[in-house]
């Protein structure tokens, strides 16, 4: 691993992505995710500190209901080896680096203040919108669910609406 | 179940649990091959001189889409057994818009966080304790404020496909999102060079592809579109898609039989009874037939649960009203049997299981009768929401 290699050609690494995701309906009825993961972290936390709290949420109940342990789902443990995935994906191929990505007029700390912001916000609307990226533009987007393509939409344009606000920090 | 493979159905075993080990590790894998561990590269796309990731996710949603339908279409996959995102016009359309604020503004996506994170970047991983933040944060202010809790239940079509929406059939609708792709990268590939003699290109993008790939993408493209359109046209619109219960144990039931919850219909499915058989007080036996009957008599929202031998079923029955609330009681009257009827008290318990032989005991008593049977606890037990009639029912599906 001297040289970092180039990634790949979109249309391949989304050809995979495509049938890993195919791969999914069929073998789990249900399509990829990642907010899943703290979501259910959440409601376990929750349920251990404060059961009774937790079962009458209107949000984090649903992960509980009925002494249902959160934590004992698919997506659970989809996430841990999508961590698995992308660290070995970027050792092979020389491109795992310790770093903060950030554009050349942007200091790393408020860079890093910027990635917890945004995180904050992602997290928020990824519990309102019953998902994320992964779980309702990608997933829900191939099934051709509606409220996804909304989502989809919905995302592309919050993102090029507020790129003017924050373009400091990348270009 | 009704003799199409897929989707697997697995229950919630191990087995169904380490399929995710294999998939989530393949998902992590090709994030990282397309580049989206690198913040900078996923937020070029909102200064357009970089679109992988639009190219990659609509590359994986056509393959995946595609892959679907035609399955579906010949009849390999039932959609019907699938959980599909249902549709909440408000808080997918507000969530959506604030999700896309955040990406931005990080860099990075919930998903790309973690391949972020995992191949050494810091701004991943400080993305993804935010998205901890965040998540907490909405769980707080949804049960604090209830305009909240009304934006997030509120606009709810349940589970609802574009063709169902827009009335078309699904093949047309797949081969309009093929053909609208590939048009969009097309458009993709010639903004982003616009833009790249600009910004220039983020380090290790490949070498943009020349002319013959494109073509021989476009060529591929419209021939799976082909095979589509041959294959799903004859296929239906998904039918109403099944409901996944979720379980209740045999001691929570106990309990709220007990507490007379309101609202509650137990249902006795099993085919055989022995002699002797205590069954579950309240509960109707019906067969499969006779519980569409009696369901259609019920208020939507009701609480079905749902009582089988042994096993756990995943899924409520097709054809069954789909908005009421089902439950299966698990493991079966099995473990009605073992956990209510005859509990068996442990030599030495644990102090856990102390507690729970705590909650058995006068459980065991008023359901089968032993000791400390007492004239009102032996009153018949509760609630059969059925007939009402002031509230309609509501039409199937959603």
């Amino acid at each position: 691993m001297s040289q970092p290699k180039p990634y790949w050609n979109p249309y391949a690494a989304g050809v995979l992505l495509g049938l890993v995701l195919l791969a999914t309906f069929l073998v789990a009825g249900q399509g990829l995710g990642a907010s899943a993961f703290p979501k259910r972290t959440i409601a376990f936390v929750a349920h251990e500190v404060a059961p009774a709290w937790t079962d009458a949420n209107p949000e984090l109940s649903a992960y509980t209901a009925d002494g249902a342990n959160p934590l004992r789902h698919w997506l659970v443990i989809e996430v841990i080896a999508v961590l698995l995935g992308g660290f070995l994906g970027a050792v092979i191929s020389g491109r795992f680096k310790p770093t903060v990505e950030r554009g050349p007029n942007i200091s790393v700390r408020r860079r890093l203040v910027f990635a917890f912001s945004g995180g904050i916000i992602m997290g928020f609307a990824a519990a309102l919108a019953r998902g994320c990226t992964s779980g309702q533009a990608l997933s829900g987007g191939a099934m051709l669910a509606t409220g996804s393509w909304i989502f989809m939409m919905a995302v592309f344009a919050g993102g090029y609406a507020f790129a003017y606000v924050v373009r400091r920090q990348w270009i | 179940m009704n003799g199409v493979p897929f989707p697997l159905t697995f229950g919630s075993g191990e087995t169904f649990l380490l399929t995710a080990i294999v998939l989530g590790f393949l998902f992590g894998l090709a994030l990282e091959r397309g580049g989206f561990a690198n913040a900078r590269k996923l937020a070029a796309q909102f200064y357009l001189y970089d679109m992988t990731v639009f190219k990659v996710m609509f590359t994986a949603i056509l393959v995946a889409m595609v892959g679907l339908y035609t399955l579906a279409g010949v009849g390999l996959v039932d959609l019907g057994r699938m959980w599909i995102n249902p549709t909440y016009l408000w808080g997918q359309a507000i969530g959506g818009f604030l999700l896309g604020i955040g990406f931005i503004t990080s860099g990075l996506c919930p998903g790309t966080s973690l391949v972020s994170a995992a191949s050494g970047r810091l701004d991943g991983l400080v993305t993804f304790l935010g998205i901890f933040v965040g998540t907490f944060v909405f769980a707080v202010a949804v049960d604090v404020f209830p305009w909240l809790d009304r934006l997030y239940e509120g606009a709810s079509l349940g589970v609802s496909t574009l063709p169902t929406v827009l009335g078309l059939p699904v093949a047309l609708v797949v081969l309009a999102v093929v053909v609208m792709a590939g048009l969009a990268f097309v458009g993709a590939e010639k903004v982003e060079r616009i833009f790249q003699a600009r910004y220039g290109t983020i380090d290790l993008t490949p070498e943009p592809t020349r002319r013959t790939p494109r073509i021989k993408f476009a060529l591929a493209g419209s021939l799976v579109g082909v095979v589509v359109v041959s294959l799903a046209w004859k296929a239906t619109p998904p039918a109403p898609p099944a409901v996944r219960p979720t379980s209740i144990a045999p001691l929570t039931l106990a309990e709220q039989l007990i507490a007379r919850t309101p609202d509650l219909l137990v249902l006795d499915l099993r085919t055989a009874r022995p002699d002797g058989d205590m069954g579950i007080p309240g509960a109707v036996a019906v067969d499969s037939a006779g519980a569409v009957e009696l369901l259609g008599r019920t208020n939507a929202g009701v609480r079905v649960v749902l009582v089988t031998a042994d096993s756990t079923p995943g899924m409520v029955p097709a054809g069954w009203p789909a908005d009421r609330h089902y439950l299966v009681l698990a493991g079966g009257y099995s473990a009605w049997t073992t956990e209510v009827l005859t509990p068996v008290e442990p030599a030495d318990a644990s102090l856990a299981e102390q507690g729970r032989v705590a909650r058995q005991r006068p459980l065991a008593a008023f359901f089968s009768g032993a000791a400390v049977q007492s004239a009102s606890a032996a009153a018949p037990p509760p609630v059969l929401p059925v007939g009402g009639g002031a509230k309609k029912k509501r039409a199937g599906g959603c």
